[in-house]
């Protein structure tokens, strides 16, 4: 009996917590569904009523101004290419830091971890110019640069799991013939594919969410990406378009969720992962 | 082995050619072509859609941007320093010109420079035409003309700051009657409309002591007229729809949802806003009257100016240059252009060939100064630095809520100016 | 012989990356510090100052202000992260029911970017003080960095939860349970046995959360800007500020400057965190 009363009143305040937490969120859709003028700053509290509601219209209006679907496709193809990047390169090269050992491996290693402490605004500036100069600056290029940053936390991950990785199988593999790149693809690849996911999924986030480096290195005029376009529902003399700057929110969370309730699991252990050896 | 080494060389090719577009491609620039960086974000559809035009009649590639509000400067600052750096961008005044006037192309003897009606709307570093106003706006008081006949008065009933306040009051007094929530629209003290108060009603003080002085900008302002400026800001914040104290609880866009909704009848902002309110009133409900300030009442138009400068960038190749002028003397002298500028951004443009306005407050100011008001000028382009009108908006902010004294605010204005003038030379 | 043979394929394992890493990162680093000693405006007219630079950097008082105010900033959120992370996952470790959902739940935010999540904060902050008639986030310096706490509380809880709870679950039940037959409290167990126990978790997450709270630079832009009057602008956005925010040529330098004191700092904390995660971990 006094098991079971217990049980019950931490769940229950736990769940009181939750609601809290997904509170803002919340708050976001249904504002995202009022008319402009209803969006007031204490009235941000007011579900919509029928006098307020707005429909779809704020979605429609944040996606047709915008571009804001072209936003989300650069958002989407700098994101992939990027982490899809930064995976391939970064696991080979700390395999062969790990296996390797020589001058050249100790220096990377070591400047991958001294990267990984460096503020971005320590190199702002000179990577923006870098890139300019080097034309890294449409979403097809950019990355370079995401691997050329990004490198330092990847590789460091990586070499952390291939050490603990036996070299017998590979050894074994070296014998009956197989290439370096065999043994890496065909050996390596599927015992690290648990890390690779964490990785990718640590790294999409940074890269899916980053504002500063793209903002300062991306060509705007042609491309932005979402946390850039969401900038521009604020006008010059101070109005900002609420319903739609609430709607395009709202475009940013859902995907994340979604991508976040599907591969829960995985996410969970790379920030465990990512943990123990970060 | 041959194999295994084939398949290296594969890789580390497929590797190359995700580096390949780092290489630089080199475009064919020859025509010349238009990077233009806008600073209003609520133009930048009209502006888009006139670029194209002109690209569809001339060829001539025209990139606009705009920057996200708040951001201009950081843009500005980021993009110049890229290899393709923006051909033609804007200054808010002589104070930013300082900081730009190394850059800047000089446009005395241009077409564009030709086309303006007078010289005033310039900035000039010695007798270099460094930046040419495109665009001429008003701000005053905005009254809901509905909601004043409903209380008894018309706008003619207004012609002074006495008048103002007693209708003021009046309504205010009634505000329960008359269905409002008071007679001004609340403050929004938050940098989205601070500049309403530290920047546009701190021009008029300026403006009647460079005006009594005879002068045009000074290194110690004495704040002759700082008495008048309380007295309006004490009508804004007694006659309002809130609280003093719950008035740095409100943003601009409540302060004009609360004008939309029909809850305060005097609103004080520009020109600028006819496209929002326009949404909800028709011409016959809206007028702008002067801010009246107790000093020069007969002769008080509406503050009339600019704070938006276009500018060429020097560094720019000849044929960007050549490109950037023909594109912004197209757009003040074509059809297009001039239309597009007039009606689809709403602005007032200081060219001969200007289309009449359809904006209900611009054509109010040209009534006004026909009938032989005098315009108030922006001096708010010689205020010494953001910081100090920081420090009168603290000042303001503070006074407003009851927290400090108005002392602090005339110690903000005049001895803030000295120290800030003193640290930007 | 794995080393052997792969050592001359460097140019497939390490080029690339390498490549990259001196575009992305090597070179710019080094091309920032030798800026810091320049004044210039944009890439071309670039000239030799010295340290006149450093000696500016505390010109009007921002920058010592963005300091102080980073280094309280970091510890407040970070200790109430942690804090409050640790006793979550505490209760979330006692096998109650829906435990998954609410970890779902929890951690959540983190995967939202910073400037989204600013301007989720601004919103709802502004709410809440407009409807108390309190000052907004941007016109009041205490409500500014109490707004930032609260983002940041939110954004990290559930991410360092997470770290707990692992650590937590690591902790063998049987030491536990013998521990309850020597007849132990409850808080016993819990100072004496689990704490110590999930030590390194707790120097990670002290590690991750000091870092982030330094480092934090979306969320400051979108959430006050910096406002009022920069009172709540913290170390990386004065620098950007600095950087782009002041036109004039003499901030660039100064702005850039300030990027290598920062980034000084940030690497000495690092060696000291990682000297106590080093002498910790060898009890462990």
């Amino acid at each position: 009996m006094a098991d079971k009363k217990k049980s019950i009143i931490p769940t229950i305040i736990l769940t009181i917590i939750s609601i809290i937490w997904i509170y803002p969120i919340v708050m976001i859709l249904f504002n995202s569904l009022k008319i402009e003028s209803a969006i007031t700053t204490s009235g941000v509290f007011q579900l919509p009523t029928s006098e307020t509601w707005n429909g779809i219209r704020n979605f429609v209006a944040s996606v047709t101004q915008m571009d804001f679907l072209k936003s989300f496709w650069y958002s989407l193809v700098i994101s992939v290419m990027s982490v899809v990047l930064i995976l391939l390169c970064c696991s080979m090269c700390a395999w062969y830091i790990v296996r390797v050992n020589g001058t050249l491996s100790k220096v990377l290693y070591y400047l991958c971890v001294f990267s990984m402490v460096v503020p971005f605004q320590m190199v702002m500036f000179t990577l923006a110019k870098t890139a300019d100069t080097l034309r890294l600056n449409s979403p097809y290029t950019i990355c370079i640069v995401y691997l050329g940053f990004g490198a330092g936390l990847a590789v460091f991950m990586f070499t952390g799991f291939v050490k603990g990785s036996p070299l017998e199988i590979e050894e074994a593999a070296m014998i009956d013939g197989c290439s370096p790149l065999q043994v890496f693809f065909k050996i390596l690849i599927p015992i690290l594919k648990p890390t690779i996911i964490s990785t990718a999924i640590l790294e999409l986030m940074w890269v899916w969410n980053d504002y500063l480096l793209p903002t300062l290195v991306l060509d705007i005029k042609k491309y932005k990406t979402i946390p850039m376009a969401i900038q521009y529902f604020r006008g010059s003399y101070g109005h900002v378009q609420m319903g739609p700057m609430m709607a395009s929110i709202m475009i940013d969370i859902i995907p994340i969720v979604i991508v976040y309730l599907v591969c829960q699991k995985y996410i969970i252990e790379g920030v465990v992962a990512g943990a123990v050896k970060g | 082995m041959k194999m295994r080494k084939i398949a290296a060389m594969g890789l580390s090719a497929v590797m190359a050619a995700s580096m390949v577009p780092a290489l630089p491609v080199m475009a064919d620039d020859a025509a010349g072509k238009v990077y233009y960086l806008n600073f209003k974000p609520e133009q930048d559809e009209a502006w888009q859609n006139l670029a194209a035009k002109y690209t569809e009649e001339t060829g001539v590639p025209v990139t606009v941007v705009t920057a996200a509000s708040g951001q201009y400067e950081t843009t500005l600052q980021s993009e110049m320093a890229k290899s393709d750096a923006p051909t033609l961008f804007q200054v808010n005044g002589p104070v930013g010109l300082k900081n730009w006037k190394d850059y800047c192309y000089d446009l005395s003897g241009t077409d564009i420079y030709s086309q303006l009606t007078s010289d005033s709307y310039t900035v000039k570093d010695g007798d270099a035409v460094d930046g040419i106003a495109y665009v001429i706006e008003s701000y005053g008081l905005i009254v809901n003309k509905t909601l004043l006949e409903k209380a008894g008065y018309t706008v003619d009933d207004i012609k002074s700051f006495e008048d103002l306040k007693k209708v003021a009051d009046d309504i205010q007094a009634r505000k329960d009657e008359l269905g409002v929530k008071g007679a001004f629209t609340s403050a929004g003290m938050d940098g989205s409309s601070d500049w309403r108060f530290k920047t546009h009603l701190a021009n008029l003080p300026i403006y009647y002591e460079y005006k009594a002085d005879g002068i045009d900008d000074t290194d110690a302002i004495k704040g002759t007229y700082l008495d008048n400026y309380k007295a309006v800001f004490d009508l804004y914040i007694t006659d309002s729809t809130c609280d003093g104290a719950d008035l740095s609880a409100k943003t601009a866009d409540d302060s004009r949802n609360e004008f939309i909704n029909g809850d305060a009848v005097f609103y004080q902002n520009g020109s600028w806003e006819y496209g929002e309110l326009s949404k909800t009133y028709s011409d016959d409900e809206l007028a702008m009257i002067p801010i009246y300030f107790g000093v020069d009442d007969e002769n008080e138009g509406l503050a009339t100016g600019t704070e938006n400068y276009w500018c060429v960038n020097k560094e720019a190749s000849e044929d960007d240059i050549q490109a950037t002028l023909d594109f912004m003397n197209w757009c003040v002298t074509s059809d297009e252009g001039t239309k597009a500028m007039g009606e689809d951004m709403g602005f007032t443009i200081p060219f001969k060939t200007a289309e009449e306005p359809t904006n209900v407050f611009v054509k109010q100011d040209q009534a006004y100064t026909e009938s032989g008001l005098t315009p108030v000028s922006w001096n708010f382009t010689t205020m010494p630095s953001e910081e100090w009108k920081n420090g009168l908006g603290t000042a303001l902010t503070s006074y407003a809520a009851g927290a400090g004294e108005w002392d602090d605010v005339v110690s903000a204005f005049v001895d803030g100016w000295a120290t800030e003038k003193a640290l930007s030379e | 012989m794995v080393g052997k043979s792969l050592k001359k394929w460097w140019p497939v394992f390490v080029l690339p990356t390498f490549a990259a890493f001196i575009i992305g990162f090597l070179w710019p680093f080094i091309w920032g510090i030798y800026l810091s000693f320049c004044k210039f405006t944009t890439v071309k007219d670039v000239v030799w100052v010295g340290l006149a630079n450093y000696k500016k950097i505390m010109i009007g008082g921002d920058f010592s202000h963005a300091f102080w105010l980073t280094v309280v900033f970091a510890f407040v959120s970070s200790i109430l992260i942690n804090v409050l992370a640790f006793s979550i996952a505490l209760a979330l470790t006692k096998g109650f029911k829906g435990t998954n959902a609410f970890r779902t739940v929890f951690f959540m935010p983190n995967l939202i970017g910073g400037i989204v999540l600013g301007y989720i904060w601004q919103t709802l902050l502004n709410g809440l003080l407009s409807m108390w008639g309190q000052p907004l986030l941007k016109l009041s310096a205490t409500n500014g960095f109490i707004g930032m706490v609260v983002l940041l509380l939110w954004q990290q809880i559930g991410y360092m939860m997470i770290i707990y709870v692992a650590g937590l679950n690591n902790v063998s039940p049987d030491l536990i349970e013998a521990a309850q037959i020597d007849g132990a409290t409850a808080s016993q167990i819990l100072f004496k046995i689990k704490i110590p126990m999930i030590m390194p978790s707790v120097t990670i997450c002290t590690f991750l959360t000091l870092t982030n709270g330094f480092k934090m630079f979306d969320q400051n832009l979108s959430l006050t800007g910096g406002d009022p009057g920069k009172k709540s602008q913290l170390l990386a956005l004065n620098i950007y500020d600095t950087f782009y925010g002041r036109s004039g040529p003499q901030w660039k330098g100064i702005g850039q400057a300030k990027a290598v004191v920062f980034f000084v700092l940030v690497v000495v904390i690092a060696l000291i965190q990682l000297r106590s995660t080093s002498s910790k971990e060898v009890q462990a």
